[in-house]
């Protein structure tokens, strides 16, 4: 019960046959494998948490340094490092089954059967509530080209994944390429029950004294509040073309942010890099949102989801 | 923030009081340091600790910092009454060994920070040992550089300058003076900690290669977290024959011992 004797909001959406009990998660590759973040955001009060990027071998990433600060935001290329699927079943996922919340586990390749062993291995564990799929990641038998950069290539490893799966195939796009809602499409006709999207905005930054890159991976992807008006449009026109719920990553720092991408047409968000700025910045958000709907008198989430007004063709 | 004060041109001292509880922290470890109400800079800037006390229910934080570009510069303008963000105490501090009679200390510039807490920390041991003696070789680039030297003083047995260009101490990098000295540590009796900028780490690294002498080094890196989450922060270490893996400077470190590290 509120202030006014009302109930309060209800928070609670679902994703691809998985209920969350409000529409907020740490973004992947942000949150480890639940256990950093945990004295800060009780795991159980968050819609579901989602894993670092999980390979079929472990990776053990690029060398430093991996991490700069820009305007608003910064770049990384920690390059994928993780345990590999085997440590991750045997060692991560026990921690996530003591809790009361659905876990989202990230998974990427450099081949497609590569995504679909992955897949296979994490169905069968016991304990995984839907898989996110990284389809940022350079198809190396194709030259090296992102998989999510072409509508064929996305939609291959998507129908791979769902082909060795019964889980939830929530698959997340890159914003590097020119019309991210051909991707979109071709990644839904595939078989995706739910999209995600930014992962981060290729960049670079030059420390011009020494007149070398700030990162010894000479490039490295954006995240934060630098990359959110991208990432909003995004989610705004592709949530107008699908039918699947999608879901809002990009530069999120307060529940303000996280309510631009619900009213663009995102059913949930994920908070990345904001994490970093406050460690208990999922809770805030929710709480945020919670706070928002009471003021606006809306009884559930629901109305709040997609309702941009606005009168322009899209 | 109950100060914050330029105790060298472009150093400061600060010191917090902290309104919630926190662990007493060890020597070495350090803390995430923010301006809440700011986003630029974005991400919180990690400090060592320098000093930690207990005064009537208050615990207050102790940091020297360097202003080293727009977030510590920021940091240097605040004034008393300012509510920051901070984070901590995080990552492994140095290892403590009671029982060690001699205890080295490797200084370069802003590195005298964590070591000067480690240096009161061996004062406040009980004596496991008689006589136990504290050296510290502290190293900058010229005089008004050297910070925090008083202190630092006042807790160790000797202390041996070195400046860049000479205008205190000897004119020299600071590991000249310790190779000098090494022959003379007894290895079952000695523990050296260092902290510095890369290249003295390096310097030191390769001169202690074949030395029995333990020593553990605090190292830095870009940090985003400072929660072993975003792996933002790794370096490099050795494992096994040129096979090379990374460690997190925020969780596994700051502290390591100086040849589990890869240098090159
Ligand atoms: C464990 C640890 C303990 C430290 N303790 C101290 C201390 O006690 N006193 C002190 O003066 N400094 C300390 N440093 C270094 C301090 O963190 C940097 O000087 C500071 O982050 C620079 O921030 P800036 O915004 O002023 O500089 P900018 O150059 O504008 O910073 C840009 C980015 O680079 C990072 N960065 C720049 N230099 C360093 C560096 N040397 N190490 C890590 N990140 C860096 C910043 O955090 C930021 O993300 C420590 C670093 C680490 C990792
Ligand atoms: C340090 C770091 C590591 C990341 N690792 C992954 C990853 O393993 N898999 C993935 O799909 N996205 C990864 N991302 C992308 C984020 O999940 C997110 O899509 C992006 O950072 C944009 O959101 P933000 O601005 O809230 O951070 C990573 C981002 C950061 C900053
Ligand atoms: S700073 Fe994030 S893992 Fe160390």
């Amino acid at each position: 019960m509120n202030s006014t004797g009302n109930r309060p909001p209800s928070l609670a959406v679902s994703i691809g046959g998985l209920t969350l009990k409000n529409p907020v998660m740490p973004a992947s590759g942000t949150f480890g494998y639940g256990e950093e973040y945990a004295p800060f955001a009780d795991l159980n009060r968050l819609g579901a948490v989602v894993t670092k990027g999980i390979s079929l071998l472990p990776r053990a990433g690029n060398p430093p340094p991996r991490i700069m600060e820009t305007p608003a935001g910064m770049l990384n290329a920690v390059g994928l490092q993780n345990v590999g699927v085997r440590a991750f079943v045997a060692e991560k996922l026990p921690y996530l089954r003591q809790h009361d919340v659905p876990v989202i586990v990230n998974i990427f390749g450099e081949a497609v059967d590569e995504y679909a062993a992955v897949a296979e291995i994490l169905s069968r564990a016991g304990g995984v509530h839907a898989l996110e799929v990284n389809i940022s990641c350079p198809n190396v038998k194709k030259g090296g080209i992102a998989f999510g950069a072409r509508p064929e290539s996305a939609a291959e490893v998507t129908a791979a994944v769902r082909g060795n799966t019964d889980l939830p195939v929530i698959v997340k796009l890159t914003p590097n390429v020119t019309d991210i809602v051909e991707i979109a499409l071709a990644v839904e006709s595939a078989g995706a029950h739910a999209l995600s999207l930014i992962n981060t905005l290729l960049g670079m930054s030059i420390d011009v004294e020494r007149r070398v890159p700030h990162l010894q991976n000479i490039t490295g992807g954006l995240s934060g509040p630098a990359v959110r008006p991208v990432a909003v449009r995004m989610v705004w026109q592709v949530a107008g073309r699908v039918k699947v719920p999608v879901i809002g990553v990009g530069g999120i720092v307060d529940s303000a942010s996280a309510l631009e991408f619900l009213i663009a047409g995102a059913r949930a968000v994920q908070v990345g890099t904001g994490q970093f700025v406050n460690p208990r910045m999922t809770l805030d958000v929710i709480e945020g949102i919670e706070a928002y709907l009471e003021r606006h008198g809306m009884k559930d989430v629901q109305d709040l989801i997609g309702s941009l007004q606005c009168t322009s063709a899209r | 923030m109950l100060s914050n004060r330029e105790t060298a041109p472009g150093h400061f001292h600060m010191v917090l009081g902290l309104p919630v509880p926190i662990a007493d922290p060890v020597p070495g470890q350090f803390v995430m340091v923010r301006m809440p109400d700011r986003l630029d800079p974005l991400l919180a800037r990690p400090l060592g600790i320098y000093g930690f006390s207990r005064q009537a229910g208050e615990a207050r934080l102790e940091l020297l910092y360097r202003v080293a570009g727009k977030g510590t510069a920021l940091l240097s303008g605040l004034s008393t009454g300012r509510v920051l963000q901070v984070l901590g105490p995080l990552g492994r501090g140095f290892r403590i060994v009671p029982e060690l009679r001699t205890v080295i200390l490797v200084a370069g510039g802003i590195g005298i920070a964590p070591l000067t807490f480690l240096a009161e920390h061996y004062r406040g041991l009980p004596a496991v040992v008689e006589g136990r003696e504290i050296v510290c070789y502290v190293g900058a680039r010229c005089s008004e550089a050297l910070v925090g030297l008083e202190r630092m003083e006042a807790l160790c047995s000797r202390v041996v300058v070195t400046t860049d260009d000479g205008t205190c101490g000897a004119c020299g990098i600071v590991t000249e003076p310790l190779g000098l000295d090494l022959p003379s540590f007894r290895p079952g009796a000695t523990v050296i900690y260092a902290c510095g900028p890369g290249a003295m780490l390096r310097c030191l690294a390769d001169m202690l290669r074949e030395s029995p002498v333990p020593c553990q080094v605090s190292v830095e890196e870009r940090m985003a977290c400072g929660l072993g989450a975003c792996l933002g922060c790794a370096v490099a270490i050795r494992s096994g024959e040129n096979a090379l893996s990374y460690v997190r400077v925020c969780k596994e470190g700051p502290v390591f011992d100086i040849h589990e590290l890869d240098w090159k």
